[in-house]
Formats: C-alpha cells, sequence, structure tokens
C-alpha cells in the first residue's frame, strides 16, 4: 500500500484549520455512513473484466493522498473493503498487469482499454459563473461568486485565496452531451469501433467517461492513443490534407486535392463545411485567397477543426497507468455514482446517479442554494434545514454545508 | 499464401527473408570461400553497400541476385565485426529503405496475384500488418486504424498524424509508397536486432581485413560533440513570461519548464525559483516535485521533455518558424557539430 498525491481536493482534511475538529468529524461521519449503506445493498458496482490483472486504489475523507496499487480477487473482497473503509472515491486502472501490486516500473504492462474524459468544467461555458461558489481557503466559509468577480477577499477571515465549486446546471451536462454525441460519432464512424463495445457514464460529478473494450487498441502505447485523441481534438490540421499546399509565398497556394480523395474523415468534414467537393478546386482557391493566403487558411482550418472536434481530456486518453473512478462507485465531490447508461437523450445524471437514501439529516448551510435532484427542486435560504440525505450529502461534498 | 513461392529475384530485393539465408545454404555455400579471390568482389560490394548506408544513401544495385543475396549477408558480418552502435543503425536504416523501394514499386507494378503474396510475405509474417487493397481505388491501400496508430505514432512528420490522413470506418487509406513506409522502421529494427543477435562467425583473414579498414575509415565520422543552448524555444518562453506575470501555470506547462530547465543542465535551486512567483508556490512541495522530475526522488524515473507534439495537444505549443523541423523544445535552436 502507499499514498501518492493527488490534486487538493474541496473536501477539508482533518484538523484543517477554519474547520473545528468535531464539525469535520460530523461531516465525516455522516458522508461515511450514507456512502457505506449504499455500498452494503448496492449491486451497482460493476466487476472489470481481467480484474486480477488491475490495479485498485481509493481515497479517504478527510486525508490526503490516494491508496494505490492494490489488487483484489473478486468483487466479494473488493465490497468488503469498500463497506469497511467508505472511502471517498475509487478507482481502477484501464490497464491489466502481470504484478498490479508492484511499483509502477515492475508492473509488467500488458495493455490498457481506451477510455475517454469529457470534463464539463473544460467547455468553458457561460453559466458556470452563475452557479459557481468560492470557498474561503483559510475559513472554508462560502459565497456565491459574483459576475466579473476576479479577486477575493473573505467577509469572515479577510483570506485572499479561496476553491471555486461548482453545481452543475442543466445547460451544463447538456453541453457535455452534445461532445458525448460527438466522441460516438468518431468513434463508431472514422474509428469503426463497434457500438457494443463502447460504454457511457457519468462521472458522478460534472462530465462523462466513455470506456471502449475493443481488444484491437489495448497493446496501442500512449503516443499512439495521444494521435488518437489529437484526431477527436481535431488538432494539427494541415491545409494539405484538403487540397491547399503552400505557394512560392505566403499569399499564394496550390491547390492539389490528394490522391485518396477528401469523402471520408476529417477531410470530408471540413469539405462539407467549407462547401467543396473534389472538383472544386477554383473554389478552394477562391476561399484561400479570401483568407488571406495559405497561412492565414492555416489558422482559420486549426481553428474550425478544433471547434469541431470534441473537447475530451487528451491526458486521460493518453496516459496508460492511470487509475480511473470505477463504474458503480461514488464521487465524493457530489456523493453521485458513476453510473452507466445506454441513451444520453433520455439520462437525467441528478436524476439517475443520485443513488443515496432519503433519511432526514440536520445541515448548517454556509450560503444560499439552489440545486435539482431526484427530479425535486431544493431552493435553501435558510442557514439551517433538514434535509434528505442524498441532498445533506451532495452539499457536504461540495462543501457547501456543515453537517449540525 | 504461403504456398506462394518467393523467387530468386525478390529474394535479392528482401535478402532478409529466412528464405534467402535457406537459398544460400542450398548452394552449399561456406564462409571459407570468401577467401577465394573471385570473391573479393563480394566484399568490395559489401563495403560499398556499409559506406552508403552511412552516409545515409541506398544502395541501390540489383545485377547479379546472388551476388546480391551474399553481398547482403557478408555485410551484416562486416558491420557486426566493426561493432560500432551508430553504424549498426544507419546501415539498418539503409536496408530497410533499400527494400521500401523494392517493395513500393512492386506495390505499384505487380498484378493482384503477385500483391498478395508480397502483403502475405513481408507484411503479414514478419510485422503482422494485415493490408487490403481499396474497392473504390485500386491503387490505394488499407489498414486498420490501430495498425496505423501503432507504427505512425512514431513518424513525427504532421502529415502522418491521424487527424491528416483519409479515415473511414475503421480503416485508413494509404497508397503504395506510405503504406511501405508504414513499416520501414521495423524493417530496420529487423535488421538490426538480427545483426545484434549474432554470433561472429571465424572469419576468412580477407574478410577481418575489409572489416578493420571500414572501422578505421568510418571512427571519425561518428563523434560528435554537442553543443550549448542559444535560446529558449518559443513554448518555453510563454511559460516564463506567464510566470514573471504571477499568473497560474497549469501543471502540465509546469512540468514542461521543470523538465526543460532540468535537461539544459539548469540547477534545481535554480529551476525551483522559477516557480517563486505562482500564487500557490510552496517551496516545499515545488522542490520535492522538480526532484522528482530529476528522478531523485520518488519512482527515481527521470522524466524528459514533452515533445512539441505533446505539448500541441495541450495547449502548450507557440511554434514560430524557428521551430521548424524539430519534434522536441530540447532541439530549438541547437546544432549538432560533427568533429572535422
Amino acid at each position: 500500500m502507499c499514498r501518492d498525491n493527488k490534486p487538493a481536493a474541496v473536501w477539508p482534511q482533518t484538523g484543517e484549520k477554519g474547520l473545528s475538529e468535531t464539525a469535520s468529524i460530523r461531516n465525516t461521519t455522516i458522508v461515511k455512513n450514507a456512502f457505506r449503506e449504499y455500498y452494503f445493498h448496492s449491486k451497482s458496482v460493476e466487476e472489470p473484466t481481467r480484474m486480477e490483472q488491475r490495479e485498485f486504489g481509493y481515497s479517504l475523507f478527510g486525508q490526503k493522498g490516494w491508496i494505490r496499487h492494490l489488487s483484489f480477487s473478486s468483487m466479494g473482497a473488493l465490497v468488503a473493503t469498500l463497506v469497511k473503509e467508505a472511502p471517498s472515491d475509487v478507482y481502477c486502472s484501464n490497464a491489466y498487469y502481470r504484478f498490479p501490486t508492484h511499483p509502477m516500473q515492475e508492473k509488467d504492462w500488458l495493455g490498457a482499454f481506451l477510455i475517454f474524459d469529457i470534463d464539463g468544467k473544460d467547455l468553458d461555458l457561460p453559466c458556470v459563473p452563475s452557479h459557481t461558489y468560492l470557498l474561503c481557503a483559510g475559513c472554508r466559509s462560502a459565497e456565491p461568486l459574483h459576475d466579473q468577480q476576479s479577486a477575493f477577499a473573505c467577509q469572515s477571515c479577510g483570506a485572499d485565496k479561496a476553491d471555486s465549486v461548482s453545481i452543475p446546471c442543466a445547460k451544463c451536462i447538456d453541453a457535455s452531451k452534445k461532445e458525448l454525441k460527438k466522441l460516438l460519432g468518431f468513434l463508431t464512424g472514422d474509428i469503426g469501433i463497434d457500438q457494443l463495445a463502447i460504454r457511457t457514464y457519468f462521472s458522478g460529478n460534472n462530465g462523462f467517461h466513455i470506456h471502449v473494450s475493443d481488444d484491437q487498441f489495448v497493446t496501442l502505447d500512449s503516443s499512439a492513443r495521444s494521435d488518437l485523441a489529437g484526431y477527436l481534438l481535431g488538432t494539427g490540421l494541415l491545409p494539405e490534407s484538403v487540397g491547399v499546399r503552400k505557394g512560392n509565398n505566403e499569399s499564394l497556394c496550390v491547390v492539389k486535392f490528394p490522391r485518396g480523395g477528401i469523402a471520408y474523415g476529417w477531410r470530408n468534414k471540413l469539405a462539407e463545411k467549407l462547401k467543396i467537393d473534389g472538383s472544386s478546386t477554383l473554389k478552394l482557391q477562391h476561399i484561400v485567397t479570401q483568407a488571406g493566403g495559405y497561412s492565414a487558411f492555416k489558422s482559420s482550418l486549426d481553428r474550425t477543426a478544433r471547434e469541431m472536434g470534441v473537447k475530451i481530456d487528451a491526458q486521460v486518453t493518453t496516459d496508460v497507468h492511470r487509475i480511473f473512478r470505477m463504474p458503480g462507485t461514488l464521487n465524493g465531490k457530489s456523493g453521485l455514482a458513476k453510473t452507466v447508461f445506454i441513451n444520453p437523450d433520455s439520462f437525467d445524471p441528478f436524476r439517475d446517479s443520485c443513488v443515496l437514501g432519503d433519511n432526514r439529516v440536520n445541515v448548517k448551510l454556509k450560503c444560499p442554494v439552489r440545486l435539482r435532484l431526484k427530479g425535486k427542486s431544493f431552493s435553501i435560504s435558510k442557514e439551517s434545514a433538514e434535509l434528505p440525505a442524498y441532498v445533506a450529502v451532495f452539499l457536504i461534498c461540495k462543501g457547501l454545508a456543515e453537517a449540525c | 499464401m504461403s504456398s506462394i513461392k518467393t523467387g530468386t529475384g525478390d529474394l535479392a530485393k528482401y535478402p532478409f527473408l529466412n528464405e534467402a539465408g535457406e537459398y544460400i545454404r542450398q548452394t552449399g555455400f561456406s564462409w571459407e570461400e570468401l577467401a577465394r579471390p573471385d570473391m573479393a568482389n563480394v566484399l568490395d560490394r559489401a563495403a560499398v553497400r556499409i559506406e552508403a548506408g552511412t552516409l545515409g544513401m541506398v544502395y541501390e544495385d540489383l545485377e547479379r541476385y546472388e551476388t546480391e543475396i551474399l553481398t547482403f549477408l557478408v555485410s551484416l558480418i562486416i558491420v557486426k565485426s566493426i561493432g560500432l552502435e551508430p553504424v549498426l543503425r544507419k546501415f539498418a536504416l539503409a536496408e530497410a529503405r533499400r527494400a521500401e523501394k523494392f517493395l513500393t514499386e512492386d506495390l505499384k507494378k505487380q498484378n493482384d496475384l503477385q500483391k498478395r503474396s508480397l502483403f502475405s510475405k513481408i507484411f503479414e509474417e514478419l510485422f503482422r500488418l494485415k493490408i487490403g487493397v481499396a474497392e473504390e481505388d485500386k491503387r490505394l491501400f488499407k489498414v486498420k486504424v490501430s495498425d496505423y496508430l501503432s507504427r505512425s505514432s512514431h513518424f513525427h512528420e504532421q502529415e502522418w498524424k491521424l487527424v491528416n490522413r483519409l479515415v473511414s470506418q475503421g480503416d485508413v487509406y494509404l497508397d503504395a509508397d506510405e503504406t511501405v513506409r508504414l513499416i520501414r522502421n521495423e524493417l530496420s529494427v529487423m535488421i538490426y536486432e538480427r545483426v545484434k543477435g549474432m554470433t561472429l562467425p571465424t572469419l576468412p583473414e580477407t574478410m577481418r581485413a575489409k572489416a578493420d579498414l571500414l572501422r578505421a575509415k568510418l571512427l571519425p565520422r561518428f563523434d560528435y560533440r554537442p553543443t550549448a543552448v542559444t535560446d529558449f524555444p518559443p513554448c518555453i518562453k510563454h511559460a516564463l513570461e506567464v510566470m514573471g506575470k504571477g499568473e497560474n501555470l497549469p501543471h502540465s506547462a509546469r512540468v514542461m519548464l521543470a523538465t526543460y530547465m532540468l535537461a539544459i543542465g539548469k540547477p534545481i535551486d535554480e529551476i525551483v525559483s522559477l516557480f517563486e512567483s505562482a500564487p500557490d508556490f510552496n517551496q516545499k512541495i515545488t522542490r520535492y516535485q522538480v526532484e522528482h522530475l530529476a528522478g531523485l526522488k520518488g519512482s527515481r524515473t527521470k522524466y524528459s521533455v514533452p515533445s512539441c507534439e505533446k505539448l500541441l495537444i495541450e495547449n502548450l505549443c507557440f511554434a514560430t518558424e524557428q521551430c521548424a523541423g524539430i519534434i522536441n523544445p530540447l532541439q530549438f535552436g541547437r546544432r549538432q557539430v560533427r568533429k572535422a
């Protein structure tokens, strides 16, 4: 067992300043109990294929780092650990190894399934500030983010640093779904992956995870995966791909369509956007001239391709040693589950992934909040409230409420 | 497909095929025969073949088939006997390019049956690469996306990126030149490994003398002298500017900056102080992280500077014209000077 660094979480560390130890313990107790109950009853934690060759890891509430390089030979053993520890987050490698519990260099990597991550926070959506809250780094008090706010000064303790948390809205989820559909289009179209080999999940917080179980990709190394990620993102497209070649100087160009034509893949997508086909030599020449020559056309093509590409987090796809959130487990940033779904249109993460119980819990709100869970809307403006466990846990996980 | 016989002509073009060695064995040839005066021609040709390779040229002769097959086998032994790694690498690459030339010609000229024989003998048997012919255009070949990626991702030219290829329904479409280019590295690696794994036979005196002569001639060419960094590449300059303004730099950019500074030999203290202006600077953590990247802490793995390609995907590339032809920020402005 070993602990690795992980990015700072909103969840306060035990004994952290600004939060009394008793409040911290109360929070941990409430959330851990809810998580433990879920793992005790749930049948949703998915058994990974080649389980004994995977590396597992988890993190605990109120503690820094990951406990990783673990191995479980059966789901029974894994679930027993989840019930005992009630971890904040549970991970499993997409890679499989001969020796999953050894240090990274000695694991003997055998292959890794392809994974993709679409994260709502990477989409730069205009709605985000309207549902973002600032958590003071000093006293953990919370306040809504104000319009155009660039600096932070805590009204309670005067600290000038804050973490931000967001309660994703329907628009955020819709935008992520749009990216998800684009990704599925690329994977089943150009890349030729069978739909049955693709499983789509809500990440449990603000995005989607896509797992591909097609064996032809498992041995690809990091640089091959990076090239595939580049294809999906639409980065590095050359004007030559659609037939535009550099002339004698920057403003000149020669149009000569590639031998294979422009009827498929990115070439086709861009041809449709530019409204050209394999015979539109003069039209394409005109488009490039209008754009201002080869270099200017290249920049505009690059922008267009990036807009048309899928906004995946390339690092997730490229990293072949990652431990990735395990399907069916709870996300410590929200208390929602990483849930599989088939139809993105009918899937509502705030209804379908909200799996915790509804026994009443008293909490102290740090600021007024609005949210929708399990099909019910909550607009809470008072300081203390008695809420269903799934709402209370969500707000505690976000750092916006404390258990009383 | 294995019933398709490889002709002697094919063996001269593709002498790395097992059948080539078998062919020579069947003629009853032994290494001692190389001492015969009429074999001087083979030794000379082998020396020319190796030297051409070390100069980045391809030996293109294809006159008497038996001689060419023998020349290839003798070349392998001389390269092994020379024992210089760069000579072996360059020779292996040149031999791969020689085969590449013949393969491309064959794919363009031959009929379907002959093409299938090539696919089977070389692409599938040696390199496990399945190739199909495009239905719409017989001059185009198709390979599976995963087969393409596992090979092309090691090429640095932008045109080989999947995004710049014709891709449809799981296949990548390539012309004859591109199809063969895809396996050049594997050909080269195969020839390299064959020489590496070889046990030198007792050489006839004429052959040993040839090898010694060639070694003495080639040795000075492979003595490199590195030069110092003259200027930071634009990606590093950009990261330094962002840092200088006290703005937050993404983790990936910090890794780039630190690995770059480590690679050019900056002391750890200096690198740590580069990050002082970061809003979340913590001396202790930064020092640990820089030492980790340097391979002094944690896993003891020394991290290399991310490639230009990786930086492009991570939006950390701010390439200028001076970046042309480089694949890693470390190559920016650096020229390797050969000793005269």
